[in-house]
């Protein structure tokens, strides 16, 4: 026997004193009621009659009276002990509940409920009523970021609220932060249960170092989920082409999960609309890549769409068979050239169609003229700037140079180009042949492109909020503008400033922390997720920065503008969703439920009961005058 | 009169109804229209005696002495005025609970008396409890119903029960034999025998009516009680159960049976009666059994 209520001492002394009150009120003489009666003889001769009984059972019964309150105070101070039999487990456990709402926890291959979150959910309320008066639990959430839900906490129905409302999210899962977290609120307490609730996908692939979760603690994992049968769209992207901003060509990749080969269907619509579909032939475990170049479709919003055509195959995980990617709209960027008249330089400028060209003078530029123009592009002269822009100088003459001239350098090779730079993107300057250029001297906030024996011939400079290049020579005095090359240096130079990767128009994976460029001035945006819920997320250097866990397309807008992106799962690991047990070294983890669910004698409420039975006894009794 | 009297036209109505009732149940017929037991002169035989010197020897029985040869003197009940004494028991025993056993034995006091006096004879009220506590002489004709219930209205409580010195004080103050309706609830801790035997041993005719509450058998308390002897003061603890009430219960039949058998013994004509009865019951109860109208 064990006794978990109050210390036996205070107990001792609580049951003496009342064993002892009792006592003295069994001696103390009852003050009896007087009633008066007409004739005392006749009580007298009854009286007599009664005398005549056994001396000995008068007392016996006041005796057994008094022994029925003494046991009624032992039974109270039984129950204040609050006994347990010895094999019980009584103290009070630290339970942590670990559920996993990871993407994969969406897949519906589960009985008994919609999916394997419904199934993790009904899990942990089970144990929920499991737990005793002395246990404390905890609730966390997990995907690839930890959210706990509350602390230790006593009472199991605070916690019931928020376990409901444990939704899945579209992202990934770390299994390692989410034990490290386990580890560190376990470490410390008594008695510690960390239960894992999660579908163990991707645990396969990982190997743990031995978590310290505290001396004695036990480790349960609850496995939901039973198949692994999935097929998924891991990849998709859309891109530009460099000379031909309206036509795109699509990257799709899709993956069998299933073990064996599977018929499937791929489909693409464009703004909601179907416009096209191939049929599928995946082999077990297949990666299968396809592209879609030269698409004229109109449409902003793509979406690839994969369904199992296979009648004997089901697609338990539907989160991954969709993803999307945004094609950003088509607009004309604004060039200003500033020219006494240059051919070569003005030709790749006024064939681009994507460019809108104005030409003037030099004496028709004033630092005012920029404003509204993507980029000015000066050709051979150097007026006063204003204070933000975008500015291109083709040999600047020495005055009003942003860059310090030293000298002139005369026939020069190109010895470095920094080929990494977007400026150099698909365009090489091996054997260009110049004439003359101009040695400048940079500064701190100088970036040289390009460079003769170190002296810098091509120069990109962001200071505040004026970006610069500079050409250190006169393309007329060289054979640049002969060159394949200029078109798309020219391009390059615009692409720089507009930042126009056309090469990729980025996708945001769900999970990740996303930055999205708004326009500039703005200090928050509002985003709109792809199920209409509407946050206000801060603005940092241009950029709107939230976390993002769903799939589909979201809007950042701010005052000046509306941008639309897309938002895709595509991760590998997790649309793995086959279940996975955890392993943990050589620590022991049970799969079931059953070390958690026992069930208490409450030995205390037999104790009260007992002692309500002999209050009822002791009340009939005295009113059917027996131990009276 | 007061609204709540019980001696009110109402009950004068009653009285009158029980006293036509009576005379249903017995016809007298001369001027004092009932006979007493006192043998004298009249002319209906009542008993023999032996002849003791100096009698008179016309009242020889020659008939008997031819069968036995002893001399017989024939008895005649000798027709007087007949004197009804009502002994009222007044003492606190009476006037316990609500209502009380005082108050009916007044009732029917005043009823029997109302019947002697319709039927011409001499009725006197005698309240006792250890002592006679005042006195209603002898009164004769229905006129004086009112001063009977005057008396009555008036009366106080008395003091203890002692049915030997309060009969002793009566049968000294009364030479006119008669009958003497005890009306009490007998509870004398030195018993009723004593003071009923003085009534007869001086030639008075009791009649019982022994008054008792239905209520003082059942007690409704119970448990831890002190008893307090209303009159005496005694004090005497109990545990108060059922089985106690119903072992006072026994007692309490006991001891009226006790007294019945002294009665039945010594002819005394005894009624119990619970308050609870209706006082004309008892009233009719009494003239069935005879004895108080001949």
């Amino acid at each position: 026997m064990q006794f978990t209520g109050l210390p036996i001492s205070t107990i001792l002394t609580i049951a003496g004193v009342v064993a002892a009150g009792v006592t003295v009120l069994y001696i103390l003489k009852l003050r009896k009621r007087r009633i008066q009666v007409p004739f005392s003889h006749l009580w007298g001769r009854v009286l007599e009659k009664k005398r005549r009984q056994s001396d000995f059972w008068r007392k016996f019964r006041r005796f057994l009276s008094w022994l029925l309150h003494i046991l009624m105070a032992a039974l109270i101070a039984f129950a204040l002990a609050d006994p347990h039999l010895e094999e019980e487990e009584v103290r009070g456990r630290h339970i942590l509940l670990l559920v996993d709402n990871s993407a994969s926890m969406a897949a519906t291959d589960v009985s008994g409920g919609a999916d394997r979150m419904d199934v993790a959910r009904q899990k942990a309320l089970e144990i929920l009523e499991t737990v005793g008066a002395e246990d404390r639990i905890m609730l966390v959430a997990f995907n690839d970021q930890i959210q706990p839900l509350s602390p230790f906490v006593a009472e199991a129905s605070i916690i019931e609220q928020p376990l409901r409302q444990i939704k899945t999210t579209a992202t990934g899962t770390s299994y390692k932060d989410a034990l490290g977290f386990a580890a560190d609120s376990l470490r410390d307490t008594s008695n510690g249960h960390l239960v894992l609730i999660s579908d163990g996908s991707g645990l396969s692939e990982e190997t743990f170092e031995e978590f310290d979760f505290g001396e004695g603690t036990k480790l349960t994992h609850l496995k939901i989920g039973e198949s692994s049968g999935n097929v998924a769209v891991t990849a998709f992207n859309v891109r530009r082409y460099v000379a031909n901003k309206l036509d795109y060509e699509l990257f799709v990749q899709v993956k069998n999960y299933f073990d064996r080969a599977v018929e499937a269907e791929l489909q693409i619509h464009a703004d909601g609309r179907l416009v096209d579909t191939k049929p599928l032939s995946l082999q077990p475990g297949e990666t299968m890549q396809r592209f879609y170049p030269s698409q004229a479709v109109s449409g902003e919003k793509l979406e690839a769409r994969v369904r199992l055509t296979s009648r004997d195959a089901r697609d338990v995980f539907p989160l991954d068979d969709r993803a999307f990617a945004m094609l950003p709209s088509i607009r004309k960027v604004r060039v200003l050239a500033v020219s006494d008249g240059n051919l070569f330089l003005e030709g790749p400028l006024l064939l681009n169609p994507n460019l809108e060209v104005e030409r003037i003078k030099p004496d028709q530029y004033t630092p005012d003229r920029s404003k509204g123009f993507d980029v000015t592009i000066f050709d051979s002269v150097a007026p006063a700037l204003p204070q933000e822009g975008n500015f291109v100088f083709f040999d600047p003459p020495a005055e009003g140079s942003p860059w310090e001239q030293r000298g002139d350098i005369d026939d020069p090779i190109i010895t470095a180009v920094k080929d990494s730079h977007p400026l150099m993107r698909w365009i090489t300057l091996k054997d260009l042949n110049i004439g003359a250029a101009t040695s400048w001297r940079t500064g701190r906030w100088d970036s040289t492109v390009a460079a003769s024996f170190g002296k810098p011939l091509i120069v990109t400079r962001k200071r505040d909020n004026l970006n610069l290049i500079g050409v250190a020579f006169d393309i007329r005095n060289s054979d640049m503008p002969l060159r394949v090359a200029f078109p798309v240096f020219m391009i390059n130079v615009v692409d720089y400033f507009t930042l126009d990767d056309d090469s990729y128009i980025p996708n945001y994976t769900t999970g990740d922390t996303w930055a999205v460029d708004v326009a500039k001035g703005a200090d928050k945006a509002t985003v709109t997720t792809p199920t209409g819920e509407q946050t206000e997320v801060p603005v940092y250097n241009g950029r709107a920065v939230f976390n993002g866990d769903q799939t589909g397309f979201y809007t950042v807008a701010t005052a000046d503008e509306t941008k639309t992106i897309a938002a895709n799962l595509s991760n590998l690991r997790e649309s793995r969703i086959a279940p996975g047990d955890l392993e943990l070294g050589k620590a022991k983890v049970d799969q079931d439920a059953d070390s958690l669910i026992f069930e208490r004698n409450e030995l205390w409420i037999w104790a009260i009961l007992a002692l309500v039975l002999l209050l009822l006894i002791e009340w009939a009794t005295y009113n059917r005058r027996v131990t009276v | 009169m007061a609204k709540n009297d019980q001696f009110d036209d109402e009950f004068l109505k009653k009285l009158e109804y029980l006293y036509i009732i009576s005379k249903k149940i017995v016809a007298g017929k001369n001027q004092a229209e009932r006979k007493t037991r006192i043998v004298g002169s009249g002319i209906e035989f009542a008993d023999h005696r032996s002849y003791s010197p100096g009698d008179d020897f016309r009242g020889l029985d020659w008939k008997v002495y031819a069968r036995t040869e002893k001399l017989f003197l024939r008895l005649f009940e000798e027709e007087e005025d007949l004197y009804i004494y009502f002994l009222l028991d007044c003492s606190r025993s009476m006037l316990l609970g609500e209502p009380t056993k005082w108050d009916y034995a007044k009732k029917v006091a005043a009823a029997l008396g109302y019947i002697g006096l319709s039927n011409l004879d001499r009725v006197s009220i005698i309240p006792f409890s250890s002592k006679l506590d005042g006195r209603l002489p002898p009164s004769r004709g229905k006129a004086q119903i009112y001063k009977i219930f005057d008396f009555l209205r008036n009366l106080e409580a008395g003091e203890h029960t002692s049915l030997e010195d309060a009969f002793s004080t009566f049968v000294a103050q009364n030479k006119r034999r008669g009958i003497a309706v005890v009306l009490s609830d007998f509870y004398d801790p030195r018993g009723f025998e004593e003071g009923l035997n003085k009534l007869r041993y001086h030639k008075f005719e009791p009649i019982v009516v022994h008054v008792y509450d239905e209520r003082e058998l059942n007690p409704t308390v119970q448990g831890e009680l002190q008893l307090v002897d209303v009159e005496t003061g005694d004090v005497r603890e109990i545990t108060l159960t059922p089985e106690v009430v119903k072992e006072y219960r026994q007692a309490f039949y006991e001891f009226s049976e006790e007294l019945e058998e002294y009665c039945t013994k010594k002819q005394v004509l005894y009624f119990r009666t619970p308050i609870q009865e209706p006082f004309d019951e008892l009233i009719l109860r009494i003239f069935r059994a005879g004895g108080f109208i001949k």
